[in-house]
């Protein structure tokens, strides 16, 4: 009987502890397996590979680029959507008439399908067509439609701005409602108390309000981390990585070996995953997220 | 807050597990209908060379009135078809293969990558002499691997230059060009009376191996040599994307065309922003959809007069081996061949026979004249080359480069691409 408690605990998070190891631990398994195999385009392994997969990996003429990239663009859109997200959500903290229908509004770049805004982005940004280049014509920022000036996205150093600016945006909604939820749990008596002490409003917002937003940015930005790293669709609908693979992150790259070589493609994922681990491990040290405030 | 997390993440993660097991049984279920009083199910997968289910022009629709026909003359044999898009294709007759329940006949893009597993019949089993006799030899010849065919020609296409004659009567252009420097007069001239696109150019993923192809066949030049090996940076193509990289530093053609897919480029052209775009019998649909109606069709220019070959594009039909119905696919496949049914392909898609008699019942159709007469002497991917999927993909995504930067050191880079992945 007594046995029979001691196993109970077993009952309730046994199937938690199935679940992940079927959907987390089983595919990782799989996956550093593929890298090491020999796999043909239909799917039939040929056989055990070694590291050669790997030294196939290494020796690819865009593979530093590809990941100094990598980690340009997952800093620059998660800085970017966290301080933009900052200030919103101090501004929807605020009360002002319609704030309910802006915060509805904020949602909806959330709530519509990634891609789908990828491509409308892609057809606004159109050379001959395009919404954006009949704005940038009509202010004289651009002579004529259909030319190089008005491709912005066949130019990596054009490209790229508005690849991140697309992903900042999908990415603000979320985002600024975590940091909202976090302004909700601050006590207004910590505030009254700066008040009296007489703390100006910057020197409030830098000692009350960041500290006490401590927990709920950190997992607004960790989340963001993992997403941004691993977010294909942007880029994949907007530019195809190109030209050449300028504009390619490692999911993309990653995604463009899988048509030619399965198992190159594995390694590839192996290293994303190492790269994913070791961007949350620097984060995590550097906001202290353990750290209990003072 | 941590647990909650959780949980909801393990729900979120076992709906999409209970979802997409649904979803895959789906596609399983009902594939081993009962064949009673020894008539034999033949099971047959196709792709879909319409705009999908549903559509009048559904592949689905078509092999339909195919099988209704053939089986109403064959009473003992039924045809199951299932038809698949383009983009899944391939990974589901992977699936299909390594669970060991391979299709009886195929119908795809591809056959060679099967016959190193040994898991087709050849031609001879499953075709009757009189219908493979008929069959352009130069793509039947594209069917074998080591002397014995295996894929059996289904439809092809082929490339030819499209023009937009409103545009160019703009420009005054009194004809179109047929060699390389007239074509950058007439793009010169183009661009002087305003059009945005003179040489519409897309290099892009979608399919810049076929628009590269193309030119490098102007300059005699190719992805192989005669010998047979991989000759990309040679130095006929190496002047070839010299000249078009003179093209596009003039404005000449589509901006960054290491970036643009056919599809927009020859959206483009039948929005009639483009003069000139190399395009196939497949693209007329498209330009008439957009309204544009006054263009025409020529040989596309070569380095010193138009082109006496163009690029074929073939797909295959093929039959496994795995079932034993050699007999019963023998007489569906002849059925094909000597019926009605390939001329409806042509009609229904805009694509191009296969066989002497097909190509002579469609000699009257005004607008795929230059297509057909192109046919007989079309030039060929180097597809039997295993590397060559791996090659396609590297020139799908750099050689756009070779016409923005160094040609020599892209095509160079392409080159060992190609070497190493044949070793």
């Amino acid at each position: 009987m007594r046995r029979l408690r001691a196993l109970e605990p077993l009952a309730w998070v046994g199937p938690a502890i199935v679940l992940i190891a079927v959907v987390v631990i089983w595919p990782v398994i799989e996956m550093v397996r593929s890298s090491f195999l020999e796999i043909s385009r239909f799917g039939v392994v040929r056989g055990w590979a070694g590291f050669a997969n790997y030294d196939e990996l290494f020796a690819e003429k865009d593979f530093a680029d590809i990941m100094v990239r990598s980690v340009i663009w997952v800093v620059a859109v998660v800085v970017l959507t966290v301080v933009i997200s900052l200030a919103l959500a101090q501004l929807f903290n605020q009360r002002f008439p319609l704030r309910k229908v802006a915060r509805w509004a904020l949602i909806a770049p959330w709530a519509a399908s990634v891609l789908m805004t990828a491509i409308i982005f892609k057809w606004m940004l159109d050379p001959e067509v395009g919404v954006i280049n009949q704005i940038r014509l009509k202010l004289g920022l651009i002579d004529a439609m259909g030319g190089a000036a008005a491709d912005q996205l066949g130019n990596a150093s054009t490209a790229m701005p508005w690849l991140v600016f697309v992903a900042v945006f999908v990415s603000v909604p979320f985002t600024t409602y975590a940091l909202l939820a976090g302004l909700a749990t601050i006590p207004g008596d910590v505030y009254e108390a700066a008040r009296m002490d007489g703390a100006g409003r910057f020197r409030t917002y830098w000692s009350i309000t960041l500290p006490l937003l401590r927990p709920a940015l950190t997992v607004a930005a960790l989340i963001n981390i993992m997403n941004v790293f691993n977010s294909f669709p942007i880029i994949w609908a907007m530019t195809h990585g190109q030209p050449g693979y300028s504009t390619a992150t490692s999911t993309i790259f990653m995604y463009i070996l899988k048509g030619s070589d399965i198992g190159e493609s594995a390694a590839m994922s192996v290293i994303n995953f190492g790269m994913v681990i070791v961007l949350t491990v620097i984060f995590l040290r550097v906001s202290r997220w353990n750290k209990e405030v003072a | 807050m941590n647990m909650k997390l959780v949980g909801g993440a393990a729900l979120g993660l076992a709906t999409v597990l209970v979802l997409s097991s649904c979803g895959g049984s789906g596609g399983s279920g009902g594939d081993t209908p009962a064949a009673g009083d020894g008539a034999v199910t033949l099971k047959m997968v196709a792709a879909d060379y319409g705009d999908g289910p549903g559509k009048p022009n559904s592949g689905e629709t078509f092999w339909k009135g195919v099988v209704d026909e053939f089986q109403a003359a064959n009473p003992t044999i039924k045809v199951d078809v299932q038809v698949i898009n383009w983009n899944d294709i391939d990974k589901q007759v992977a699936t299909m293969i390594q669970n060991g329940q391979a299709p009886d006949i195929l119908q795809t893009g591809d056959y060679s990558g099967f016959v190193q597993d040994g898991l087709l019949h050849k031609v001879d089993e499953v075709l009757s002499p009189n219908v493979s006799g008929d069959l352009l030899q130069k793509f039947a010849d594209f069917g074998k691997v080591d002397g014995t065919a295996y894929g059996i020609p289904f439809v092809s296409s082929a490339r030819a230059l499209f023009y937009n004659k409103d545009l160019f009567s703009k420009a005054g252009i009194a004809e179109p060009p047929k060699t390389w420097d007239e074509l950058k007069a007439a793009a010169q001239k183009l661009k002087d009376a305003g059009v945005t696109q003179p040489f519409g150019l897309p290099l892009g993923q979608e399919e810049a191996q076929g628009e590269s192809f193309l030119w490098m066949l102007g300059n005699g030049g190719g992805y192989k040599d005669a010998s047979g090996k991989w000759a990309i940076n040679s130095p006929q193509n190496v002047e070839t994307f010299t000249y078009l990289k003179g093209l596009v530093d003039a404005g000449l053609t589509t901006p960054n065309p290491g970036t643009k897919d056919r599809k927009t480029v020859w959206e483009d052209f039948g929005a009639g922003k483009v003069g000139m775009v190399n395009g196939g019998p497949m693209s007329i649909p498209i330009f008439d959809a957009a309204g544009l109606k006054n263009y025409g069709i020529v040989p596309i220019p070569g380095k010193t007069g138009p082109l006496d070959t163009t690029l074929g594009v073939m797909d295959w039909i093929m039959a496994f081996n795995q079932n034993g119905h050699a007999a019963e696919i023998k007489k569906f496949f002849d059925f094909f061949y000597t019926g009605d049914a390939a001329q409806k392909i042509s009609d229904t898609y805009k694509l191009l026979p296969v066989t002497n008699g097909g190509i002579e019942k469609l000699s009257g159709d005004e607008k795929l004249k230059p297509f057909l007469d192109a046919l007989p002497n079309a030039s060929f991917y180097p597809f039997q080359d295993p590397a060559w999927t791996s090659v396609s993909q590297s020139v799908k995504q750099t050689v756009g480069g070779a016409v923005e930067d160094d040609p020599a050191a892209v095509l160079g880079e392409l080159q060992k691409t190609a070497e190493s992945a044949a070793s």
